[in-house]
């Protein structure tokens, strides 16, 4: 047993809490070091003072000033809020539910934006009800140009500071391109 | 039942022991509206408290005015009581939180009551260790001077070291009281205890008690 292992014994040996062992090394340690003894000494000199220290009795006055501390409680005016009587919704308050339903909204919009766009294109593509073979065009003859589209508007020309460009995307169709109704 | 307080016997009521309430059946009786329960209880309290105040605060008239907002503060939210816990570690708890915001004030103002004068501030005699002495002078000085040790320990030590060494808790009781394990409560006794050694070192009280 070390210096530290004996001090941080102290409080058990003295509340009798060691182990049999324990206690015997504790006890070998003291007998062999006088400063040990000493200190355990003098703590327990320590404790027996502090359970005689004297006891202090409340003065006369307390049970009747605490009762008049009671009463003064129990009489203070309140602060009476006369509150609307608010209608809640699910328990809710007409405020707090208008918030709780932006952020709901909010949140499905972001994350319907947030979407990938490819599963979104998949999808979109039975909403298209229109005819896109004209009646007296070939498919195949068609070759679209790869040429941005700019359109200007006549204003834009002089007015540099316009921002109503629109660039069309550059596509192609090309051989590898079937329309269903082609298919025989 | 619900007699104004003021008519309301303020001795402890003279029950036998085996008639006698117990703290957990008072509160509950007081919940329920018997104030009698609850002077019952003030009256078992009131000096165990002012004493582990006084021990925090070193002076008697905030001891009495933090009691009283103890006591206060069960008379007003006696609901909050719930018997998961005993009354008494509660009441203490309640009354430890209260010291601890009046030395918290007491730091900021730097105001001495008269009430606090100790043996610092007027002419003390150092009694003869003698053994014709008077012990009772004798065993003043030597509370004044561990008084004056446990005031110079941290909070966190001087709370466990007088719920310990002198209102006699046990382990469990603190533990509850300060919320803490109850390892850390034994460590913090132990390192207390050194502590409060190193501060009396000078002090030999053998057997003058």
């Amino acid at each position: 047993m070390n210096r530290y292992q004996f001090e941080d014994s102290i409080s058990a040996y003295l509340d009798n809490d060691l182990s049999i062992s324990d206690r015997k090394l504790f006890e070998e340690y003291m007998n062999k070091n006088i400063d040990a003894k000493n200190l355990v000494d003098d703590i327990r000199s320590t404790l027996k003072s502090t359970k005689n220290f004297s006891n202090i009795k409340a003065s006369k006055d307390f049970m009747p000033n605490l009762f008049k501390r009671i009463q003064f409680e129990k009489n203070r005016p309140v602060k009476k809020i006369i509150e609307k009587p608010s209608k809640s919704l699910f328990g809710f308050t007409p405020l707090y539910a208008t918030l709780m339903s932006i952020l709901v909204i909010s949140f499905i919009s972001i994350g319907i934006n947030m979407w990938p766009q490819s599963i979104l294109m998949d999808n979109s593509a039975s909403a298209f009800t229109g005819d896109i073979n004209p009646p007296n065009l070939n498919i195949k003859d068609i070759n679209i140009k790869s040429q941005p589209q700019v359109l200007v508007s006549k204003e834009a020309k002089s007015d540099s500071s316009d921002t109503t460009i629109i660039n069309k995307k550059n596509f192609r169709l090309n051989s590898k391109v079937q329309l269903v109704k082609d298919r025989k | 039942m619900n007699q104004p307080l003021q008519n309301l016997s303020m001795r402890p009521l003279e029950m036998d022991n085996e008639f006698r309430f117990s703290d957990e059946e008072l509160i509950l009786r007081f919940q329920k509206g018997d104030e009698q329960s609850y002077v019952e209880l003030v009256n078992r309290y009131r000096d165990r408290l002012i004493n582990y105040i006084y021990r925090f605060v070193s002076d008697i008239e905030s001891a009495e005015d933090i009691v009283q907002d103890a006591f206060l503060k069960v008379y007003t939210h006696k609901h909050y009581y719930k018997q998961i816990a005993k009354f008494s570690t509660w009441l203490y708890t309640i009354a430890g939180n209260l010291a601890k915001t009046e030395l918290r004030k007491k730091k900021t103002r730097k105001v001495t009551n008269l009430s606090q004068i100790g043996p610092k501030d007027k002419d003390f005699e150092l009694p003869s260790v003698e053994p014709e002495t008077d012990k009772v002078a004798q065993n003043e000085y030597i509370e004044k001077r561990i008084q004056i040790a446990i005031n110079k320990l941290p909070l966190h030590f001087k709370t466990v070291t007088i719920l310990r060494d002198i209102q006699e808790f046990s382990y469990e009781e603190i533990s509850k009281i300060v919320d803490v394990p109850l390892g850390t409560v034994k460590s913090r006794i132990n390192r207390a205890r050194l502590q409060l050694q190193i501060e009396l070192k000078d002090l030999k009280i053998g057997d003058s008690i």
